[in-house]
Parts: C-alpha cells; sequence; structure tokens
C-alpha cells in the first residue's frame, strides 16, 4: 500500500544543503508492523514525515494506495491525512487547551463524523487504552505513558489503515513503553499497517520487518520484495 | 543604585530582543493617555474656578419682578435696571456690581480710523469684587455717570502706544471719555460673571465704563436684552431706566451665610412687596445663584467636553486593557527568562526591582508619546471646537497629573502580566 | 472545528478574553454613538432651508461712526451700498436686512392673532425688516397676497404690513386657509411667502417660523446685513470684489464677515461638526487599537500555539480550515463582544443625550457597526492567521 521509488530529500538552509533520504526506494504492504531504526541524524523522521504527508519531498515518487501523493492540493493531503493515517509522536503532542475526549474528538470533527459515531468510536478508543475513567482529564493531569496512551486512541479512533509512530516510548519508562508496545501490536494485528521509528532492539526485534536507515539510505534487513508482487 | 541601572540595562535588553510588542504597547497607551490628556485640559480648565478666595460668596439675585404672568418660570437671565436698583438698596451685601456687554469703536481724534472695542458698562465693585488688578490710576467714583473709562493694558497700547495713560482722552463712538485707569493682564477663565450663552468662554472686554453713562449714551448690551413691555429699547437712558427692558448682569458679594439668609429674605420680602403693588404678577420665584453654578444653572456648560470626558475616560480603560494584554503577551514570551531567574535564585524583591524598572522604562516612553499626541490633540481640538480654545492652556498641576497617570497605567500595565510571570506556577496556569 | 470546541478555547482564556470582550463592546458602543452624531450632523447640514445655499452671499457688517448708524444718513449709506452690489456683474438682487439668515438668536418678537392673544402667541419669532428687494433676493414664492414696499402707507396703529412664512401663518391661524388681511399685534399679514430657515431653534422644525417687514431703517445697533444673490455659480468670483466695493461707497464701516449661506450653514453646525469630527477621530483611533490587539493577540497566539497547529494539520486539518479556526475565533469574540457592546452603547447613548444633543439608537445601526468592527478584526486578524498556517507541521511536532 506503500511505494516509494528513488526518493530524495534535501534540507536546504542558507548555508548547507542536508541529503535527508538519498533514493529511498520502499514498499509495505498492509497489516505490516515495519520498525525503523538507524542513528540520530539519519532520517527516520523525515521518511515517517513523507510518509504522513507532512512534509514534500524533492524527487521521486510516493504512492498511496497506488495513488501519488505528489502535487495533490493541500485540501487532498490533509484528507488523507485525516481519513488514512494516524500518528503517534514521541512527545505525544496532545493539544493541552482540549481535555482526553476533545483530543480524541479532533480529528472525528476534521473528518465531519456524526456526533453518535464520534462518541461510539472515542468510546471504543478510549477502551482499548484504558482511559474510559479519565476522559474529562487535561492531558497536564496525566502521566507520561497515559498521555502516550491518548494519544494512540487519537491516532486510531479514525480507523486509519496506516499509523505512523516516531519513538512512541523514546520519552517512557520501559514499563510504561511496554503497554504501548503491546497496544500497538494488538493494533496491529487488527489489520492497521505500522510504521515505528525506535531505538530498543527489543522492539524492532517485535516487528514483522526491520529496516536500518544510515544517513539517509534504506537498509532492509528482511528479503526486499520487487515492485511486481505489490499486493493490493 | 548601580543596582537598579542593572535592572534598568535588563529591562532595556529584553525591549530590544522583542521592539515590535513593546512599541505597541507604549503605542497604546500612549494614544489612550494623549486623548485623554487633551480633553482633560478643556476639562480641567473649563471646570476650574477663577476666584477660589471668594467664588463660594458670589451670587447672582434674580427675581421675576416683570409685567408678564407665567406659572412655574424662571426668572429672566438678565434683569432690568429698575430691578437692579430695588435690589441694590437690601444694603447687606459687601460689594456689588450690575454689568453688560456692548461694543463701540474707538479712536484718539476724528482723523484716525474708528477701531473696534468691546465694552463692558458696569459698576464700581466690579474691579474689587473680580479681583481685577489695576495698573494705573483708579476706578471712577460710585454712581457715576462721567464720560469716564478704564482701559485694558492691550488697548492703551494699541491706541496709545504706551501703558500710563491715565488722564488721556479717547474718542469712543466720537464721544470724548477720559481714561481714568488702566488694567493690569487680567484673564478671568472662565469668565464666570458674563455667564450667557457661551460668553465666559470669550475673552474679557477692552474697555470699562460706568453703568450709567453707558445708559445715558444708549449702549444697548450685545448679548441679551429682552423688552416685556413697550420699552422702545432706543431709549435706554430714559424709557430703559423705568421700563421692563432687560439687559443687566447683577452680582453681590455676601460674605457669610448669615448674610446670604439676610439676603433671600430681603429678597422674599421685596417680592412680597412689588407683588402686593401689583408689580409682580407671577407667583415668586426668586434665585440666588452662587458663581460658581452659573453656567450649570444656565444650561450653557460645554456639553461637548462632558461628553468627550466621558469618552476619553473609556478610550484609555479601553488602551489600558489592551497594553495590559500586550504586556502579558510579552511577559508570557519572556517567560522562559522568569523561571529561569527564579530557578537561579532572584528573590521577589529582586524581581519587584526589576519590575520597577520595566515600570519606568514604560512611564517614560509612555509619557513621551502621551504628550505629543496630547499636543496634537489639544491643536486638533482648538481647530475643531475653537469656541473652547483659551482654555487650552496647561499649567504644573496638569502635567503632574499627566505625568502621575502615566505612572499609574504603566504600573498597572506591568504589574500583572509581571506578577503572572515571575509568581504563577508556570506551564500550569499558562494557558496563553 | 465546531463551534463548542472553540468557544470551549475562547473560554479557557479567561483573563485575555475578558479583556478583549470589555475592549471590543467598549469600541462597539463609542463606534456605535459617533456615528450617531455624525448621521445627525449629517442630517441637520442637509435638511431643507428653503434657500439658495451656494449662490446667496451674507455680508454682515456695521458702520463705525454714530451718524452714518442713525437716520437719515444710515438709509442713504443702505441704499448707496445697495446700488453698488446690484451693478457688480451676476448679481440678481440685493437687499438688507436686520439680521442674518441661518443664525442662532437674532432679533426677535413674540407674534399673536389679536382675536386669539392667548392661544396663538409666538414666542420669539424672528423679525425680519428688510428692504423690498429681501424675496427677489432669497428667491421664495409668493403664496398669498402681495409684497410689499417703502410707499406701503402704514395703518391708523402706526403698523405696516408683515410678510409670514407659510409655517409660521399655519401656525398663527391654525383654522385658516387665506390669511392676508388678519390682523397681528405687529399689524396687519401682507402676504404668505414659501417657507426658508431663519433661526436655529431649540425644538426643531420652528427654524421656518419667520416674518418680515419692509420698513426703511432707522438707526442700526448691532450692525446689519446686506443680502445678495448671484447667478449660479458666481459667488466667488462676486465674493472677492464685495469689501472693495463696499470701502469705496464708505470706507467707516467694520465687515464682520462675508459668507455664502452654505458656508453660514456650516458656521451654524460647526460645534456639531467638530464634535462629529473629534468623535470620528476617536472612533478611528479606536478602531485601530482593537485591530492592534487583535493583531497582537493572533500574532502571539500563533507562536505560542505553532505546535497545536502543527499536531491539528497532522491529524486533518487543512490549511484553509486552520485560518478559518483562528479568524472565527476572532469573530466569536467579536460577534460577544458586540452583543455586550449594544448595552454598552445604550448606556453611553443615555449618559451622552444628557449632555449633548443625540438621538437614540436605531435597530440597524448595530448590525452596521458590528459589521465594521467584525471587518476590522477580520482585517487584523489575517496577516498573523495567514503566517500561521504556513507552520510547517513537520517541525512543529517535532520533539523537543
Ligand atoms: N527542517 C529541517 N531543516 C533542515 N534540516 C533538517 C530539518 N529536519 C531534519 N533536518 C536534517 O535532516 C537530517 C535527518 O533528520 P531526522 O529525520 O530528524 O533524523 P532522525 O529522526 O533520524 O534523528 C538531519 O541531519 C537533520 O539535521
Ligand atoms: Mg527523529
Amino acid at each position: 500500500m506503500i511505494t516509494l521509488t528513488n526518493l530524495s530529500k534535501i534540507f536546504r538552509t542558507e548555508l548547507i544543503e542536508t541529503h535527508a533520504l538519498r533514493n529511498v526506494n520502499l514498499q509495505v504492504n498492509e497489516g505490516e508492523f515495519v520498525a525503523l531504526t538507524g542513528p540520530s541524524g539519519s532520517g527516520k523522521s523525515t521518511l515517517l514525515n513523507i510518509l504522513g504527508t507532512l512534509e514534500g519531498f524533492d524527487e521521486g515518487d510516493y504512492l498511496l494506495d497506488g495513488k501519488s501523493v505528489n502535487g495533490l492540493p493541500d485540501s487532498e493531503l490533509s484528507k488523507l491525512r485525516n481519513q488514512k493515517i494516524g500518528f503517534i509522536f514521541q512527545s505525544f503532542n496532545l493539544i493541552k487547551d482540549f481535555s482526553i475526549y476533545d483530543n480524541i474528538e479532533l480529528p472525528l470533527r476534521y473528518r465531519g463524523l456524526k456526533a453518535k459515531e464520534r462518541k461510539d468510536r472515542i468510546e471504543s478508543a478510549l477502551e482499548l487504552v484504558g482511559l474510559q475513567a479519565r476522559r474529562n482529564y487535561l492531558p497536564s493531569q496525566l502521566s507520561g505513558g497515559q498521555q502516550q496512551r491518548v494519544a494512540i486512541a487519537r491516532a486510531i479512533a479514525g480507523q486509519p489503515r496506516i499509523l505512523l509512530a516516531d519513538e512512541p516510548t523514546g520519552n517512557l519508562d520501559s514499563l510504561m513503553a511496554r503497554q504501548v508496545m503491546e497496544l500497538l501490536e494488538q493494533i496491529n494485528k487488527q489489520g492497521c499497517t505500522i510504521l515505528m521509528v525506535t531505538h530498543d532492539p527489543d522492539q524492532a526485534r517485535r516487528a514483522s520487518r526491520n529496516i536500518q536507515i544510515v544517513d539517509g539510505q534504506l537498509h532492509d534487513s528482511t528479503l526486499y520484495e520487487p515492485l511486481a508482487s505489490q499486493s493490493a | 543604585m548601580e543596582q537598579f541601572i542593572y535592572y534598568l540595562k535588563v529591562s532595556l535588553k529584553s525591549i530590544k530582543r522583542a521592539p515590535l510588542p513593546y512599541a505597541l504597547t507604549i503605542l497604546i497607551l500612549s494614544v489612550g493617555l494623549g486623548v485623554f490628556f487633551a480633553n482633560a485640559t478643556f476639562y480641567y480648565r473649563l471646570n476650574s474656578d477663577p476666584l477660589p478666595d471668594k467664588s463660594d460668596k458670589l451670587f447672582f439675585p434674580m427675581t421675576l419682578i416683570t409685567p408678564y404672568e407665567c406659572n412655574n418660570c424662571l426668572p429672566p437671565r438678565v434683569l432690568s435696571y429698575s430691578n437692579v436698583q430695588k435690589l441694590s438698596n437690601s444694603g447687606i451685601p459687601s460689594a456689588q456690581a450690575a454689568m453688560y456687554s456692548s461694543a463701540g469703536y474707538a479712536r484718539l481724534t476724528l482723523e484716525n480710523l474708528p477701531t473696534p472695542v468691546s465694552l463692558r458698562v458696569t459698576q464700581r465693585d466690579f474691579f474689587e469684587m473680580f479681583e481685577v488688578p489695576i495698573l494705573h490710576g483708579t476706578v471712577w467714583s460710585d454712581g457715576s455717570a462721567e464720560n469716564q473709562v478704564l482701559v485694558t493694558k492691550a488697548t492703551a497700547l494699541s491706541l496709545f502706544g504706551r501703558t500710563d495713560v491715565v488722564g488721556e482722552s479717547i474718542l469712543l463712538d466720537d464721544i470724548t471719555f477720559s481714561v481714568i485707569g488702566v488694567l493690569n493682564d487680567w484673564q478671568m477663565l472662565p469668565r464666570l460673571y458674563d455667564a450667557n450663552g457661551r460668553n465666559h468662554l470669550s475673552e474679557g472686554a477692552d474697555i470699562y465704563l460706568p453703568l450709567e453713562t453707558g445708559y445715558d449714551l444708549n449702549y444697548l448690551s450685545n448679548t441679551n436684552s429682552v423688552s416685556y413691555d413697550d420699552t422702545d429699547y432706543r431709549q435706554l437712558a430714559t424709557e430703559g431706566r423705568a421700563g421692563a427692558l432687560h439687559q443687566l448682569q447683577f452680582w453681590v458679594q455676601l460674605d457669610t451665610p448669615a448674610d446670604q439668609q439676610r439676603y433671600q429674605q430681603f429678597m422674599l420680602r421685596l417680592a412680597e412687596d412689588e407683588k402686593s403693588a401689583g408689580r409682580h404678577p407671577a407667583p415668586i420665584n426668586n434665585q440666588l445663584v452662587p458663581i460658581t453654578e452659573i453656567v450649570d444653572y444656565f444650561g450653557d456648560a460645554s456639553g461637548d467636553i462632558e461628553a468627550f470626558a466621558l469618552v476619553t475616560l473609556l478610550f484609555l480603560v479601553v488602551c489600558l486593557l489592551n497594553a495590559i494584554h500586550l504586556a502579558l503577551n510579552r511577559y508570557l514570551s519572556n517567560q522562559y527568562e522568569f523561571s529561569l531567574r527564579r530557578a537561579l535564585g532572584a528573590s521577589r524583591s529582586q524581581l519587584q526591582l526589576q519590575m520597577l524598572a520595566d515600570v519606568l522604562l514604560m512611564t517614560i516612553f509612555s509619557l513621551a508619546g502621551a504628550l505629543l499626541i496630547a499636543y496634537a490633540g489639544v491643536v486638533l481640538m482648538n481647530a475643531l471646537l475653537p469656541q473652547n480654545s483659551l482654555f487650552s492652556s496647561w499649567d504644573i498641576a496638569l502635567i503632574i497629573a499627566l505625568v502621575m497617570a502615566a505612572l499609574i497605567c504603566s504600573y498597572i500595565v506591568t504589574l500583572y502580566p509581571s506578577l503572572r510571570a515571575s509568581f504563577g506556577s508556570l506551564n500550569q496556569q499558562l494557558k496563553e | 472545528m465546531s463551534l463548542s470546541l472553540l468557544l470551549k478555547v475562547i473560554l479557557h482564556r479567561k483573563i485575555v478574553t475578558t479583556l478583549l470582550l470589555v475592549q471590543l463592546a467598549i469600541t462597539l458602543a463609542l463606534l456605535l454613538n459617533s456615528i450617531l452624531l455624525a448621521n445627525q450632523t449629517h442630517q441637520q447640514l442637509n435638511q431643507p432651508t428653503g434657500l439658495e445655499l451656494e449662490n446667496t452671499l451674507l455680508v454682515q457688517l456695521k458702520p463705525t461712526t454714530p451718524q452714518l448708524r442713525q437716520h437719515p444718513a444710515l438709509e442713504d449709506l443702505m441704499q448707496r451700498q445697495i446700488d453698488a452690489l446690484q451693478n457688480i456683474p451676476n448679481v440678481v438682487a440685493a437687499s438688507y436686512s436686520n439680521q442674518a439668515l441661518l443664525t442662532q438668536g437674532g432679533s426677535n418678537g413674540n407674534l399673536y392673532d389679536v382675536e386669539r392673544e392667548d392661544t396663538s402667541n409666538i414666542e420669539s419669532v424672528p423679525i425680519y425688516t428688510t428692504s423690498p428687494e429681501f424675496f427677489d433676493v432669497l428667491n421664495v414664492e409668493v403664496l398669498q397676497g402681495e409684497l410689499p414696499s417703502y410707499s406701503d402707507a402704514p395703518d391708523e396703529n402706526g403698523h405696516v404690513g408683515i410678510v409670514l412664512t407659510e409655517s409660521l401663518a399655519k401656525a398663527l391661524f391654525p383654522e385658516q386657509t387665506s390669511f392676508v388681511g388678519l390682523q397681528l399685534n405687529r399689524g396687519p399679514v401682507r402676504a404668505v411667502v414659501s417657507d426658508f430657515y431663519g433661526q436655529r431653534k431649540r425644538s426643531p422644525g420652528n427654524e421656518t417660523l419667520n416674518s418680515i417687514q419692509v420698513i426703511p431703517p432707522e438707526s442700526v445697533d448691532w450692525g446689519y446685513t446686506l443680502i445678495l444673490r448671484t447667478t449660479q455659480g458666481q459667488a466667488n468670483s462676486v465674493r472677492e470684489q464685495l469689501t472693495g466695493t463696499l470701502q469705496q461707497v464708505e470706507p467707516n464701516i467694520e465687515v464682520y464677515y462675508i459668507r455664502t449661506l452654505a458656508e453660514q450653514q456650516r458656521e451654524l453646525y460647526s460645534n456639531e461638526y467638530g464634535l462629529a469630527s473629534l468623535l470620528a477621530i476617536l472612533t478611528a483611533l479606536m478602531l485601530l487599537v482593537t485591530m492592534i490587539s487583535s493583531y497582537s493577540s493572533t500574532h502571539f497566539h500563533v507562536l505560542k500555539r505553532n505546535q497545536e497547529i502543527g499536531v491539528k494539520r497532522a491529524l486533518g486539518a487543512s490549511k484553509g480550515l486552520i485560518f478559518l479556526e483562528l479568524l472565527s475565533e476572532g469573530w466569536i469574540c467579536t460577534l460577544a463582544g458586540a452583543i455586550l457592546g449594544v448595552g454598552c452603547a445604550l448606556i453611553l447613548n443615555q449618559s451622552l443625550s444628557q449632555v449633548i444633543s443625540l438621538p437614540s439608537l436605531n435597530w440597524w445601526l448595530p448590525l452596521v457597526t458590528s459589521a465594521i468592527l467584525l471587518l476590522s478584526v477580520t482585517l487584523a486578524t489575517w496577516y498573523p492567521a495567514a503566517i500561521a498556517i504556513r507552520v510547517s507541521p513537520a517541525t512543529a511536532t517535532k520533539a523537543l
């Protein structure tokens, strides 16, 4: 469902050009759990951001469900993000003026769902992450692990097909990190494709596929599947 | 002191870091203060007491001794000659003077071109009652009907080219008058003795002549003269003295509350006597209006300035709220710095001193801005409401008031945000 | 985003929102009342006067020597002045009058129907004493009777005929339709002419109650007025010659002013005009302040909420939606402020009308002013909001 061909990303500032990604080719199929590893500054976040259409790219192409995202207008990209992609960030990125409930509701509102449907989905998302009782809390009233679980609930409430998680456990202690990992695995089992950046080899091992990025280049430790065998 | 200078430097540095929000804060504060102050100038001047020592002792008596019948009506705002005479017989006031304003043309000889002059036709006590400074010469004697005048210094200078002109003669509407006195610079503002319409806002007369002479020579009031019977106003010297031709303002000085009481009694008795003599057909309605209330009594208060006092005050409030808002934003962007300082162990008093430095700087900037805007505002108001232009000057008291206002506003603007930034439980409470 | 969430966010910032609301409310109150005042002044300046404002000139003057102010020199002087004025090219007609038009106060008297003194008495009616050309100068229409001339003989009481404006005739004789010959305390009605604006009165509508008598001048005490009508558009060229012409006729005069009636009218309402202008300036300043505050509050907001905006973008909000969201925050505050402001405006209106004359609020003005306020706020929010949506969601969501 995700196909990157010869994709490159260059950050240009006044003084330097950074080749964050060089000629990346990647194929991710529905239902995979991909762990991205690599040293700091190697381009993991950049890759995730491009996959999430938060960032554009300079060369190559990105096909999502067989359709190129290149040149789509902002409104189309936003719709795409809203409907197909969920994000989990290292720093949770909850909106601090909003209650837990409101945070989870936000993407559903953007999608224009009816109140009843929103409520149902929020309820089940909250149930999944086990935070029903805290729905009216503000993010600052929760622990880090709880906040990340809220972020996960927010990301999956819209039932996205892809979940992009950038070091979701980077700010958490190991116990909480394990809970989050279990949650992600559970979500993956329900059919959601997950790409997760992690530094933890244990976590990487639990993924169905490992990809290492070094200096903007991909080293796929699993077998490279040619484009021809792409599954729908 | 050196410590304080250090704080000033810190303040300046933080201004430099984000100059736009600071400039906007100052701009808004200056505009609010400047506009307020421009109007306050007029308000303060227009409501100032020109005779603080005796303003509580001067009264304008009015009666309804007029040949017309009416119910619930106030006495006329000007008195007839005969009414003034009746009122003058009380013996109670320590000074009293009837007066009116007129106009004429003055020249030294018939060969010169006449120049227009404004006249005040009045009685001897006028000068003492309103503390008129006499530069040369004296006032005419009581009840004088001679062709004598007092002139202002400016008139003396323009007619003669010098001030000591006592004993000289001038032609007033081609009748010879001798100058018996010259007034020193004198500007009573507002000229409450002439309250009628908006005359109290205008400048004083050029030449002063005795009431009797004015009547003899048929000078008519150019402000307000009303005839309640068929008196021919052209026959001022004869019919005008006897008939119901009203054109006189009349002021009495009543030094004690007891005198004021007695004078009221006297007026009441007079009205009753007149009523029984059939010369007072209307119900009795005497008024003894204090000089400080005369403008309001006649309904001639400068409503525009009062309206603006309200409006500019509101504007100041808005600007203040706005400036607080802006300053709050500014402080919160510097919040990191504050918490850092607190983490580094700055004490409350040190932070307060820092705040004081902020206040001081803001006062200086906003004061400068306010003065500029106030000046422009006064110029603008003089152009748009020229009748108040005599009331547009600043004195020390006003300037000090402005400084205080700027200080207080700066304090308010600085206090709340910096308290929030420095003493609030930071991230949690700062929802902005 | 939904209204309820926006409201939640706005309410969350209690102090800032309160500050903003109070400020918006006061601004609206001021805006409303200054428009009201400006509108009133505009109406006063545009109310029909029955006069040819642009083509009629007033010269207010006074002889500076006593002889010239008396019979017979005065009559002779005026006649010479009028003759000289009539000889100026483009002058249609010239007349003298004891007082000007479009003034505050003047030479007045009471008038009543001698048969019903109590019920018909009208106080303070302007009494114009003029030369016969006065009517021609004003270009009024003669509705009834014949215009008087100097040669009219006084009646047995020494009264000459009086010309009334139509509204005065109707006010004095409400029962009658034909007025000529009816007796007033100052003489018989000689003619009725169309209405013209004489003096400004406390109660509006009374400005056209005027009476005119054609009498040779006896004496002047407060000066007099020469009135002339020029051909279309020639008032200024005629005005340039007036001082010289009058000086030539008689140098011993003081000319107080020369004005067209249009200028006279502006002068008459100069106080209202000044007040309205000042309020307008103040309102403009106020709008400026509001705009600064909307600008800086959005600007600051956006700085603070970079991350929040980035997250929202990541969750699928388009740039347009974020932009709209930022603007609607301003709109909601403005609308709430406007509603409060209408209340404030009512209070302000009441307190202002105690010191100045001010019409009361109507229903459409709050809508207009709210729209103005909304527009200013939108304008001021536009730029920072446009900056805000340029935030890269990738950067904004980065871990610190
Ligand atoms: N917005 C940006 N502007 C310039 N350079 C950037 C930007 N974002 C990332 N980079 C650079 O791109 C490279 C890859 O960054 P990133 O993808 O964040 O690395 P990682 O997530 O693997 O640590 C780094 O060298 C980083 O400095
Ligand atoms: Mg990274």
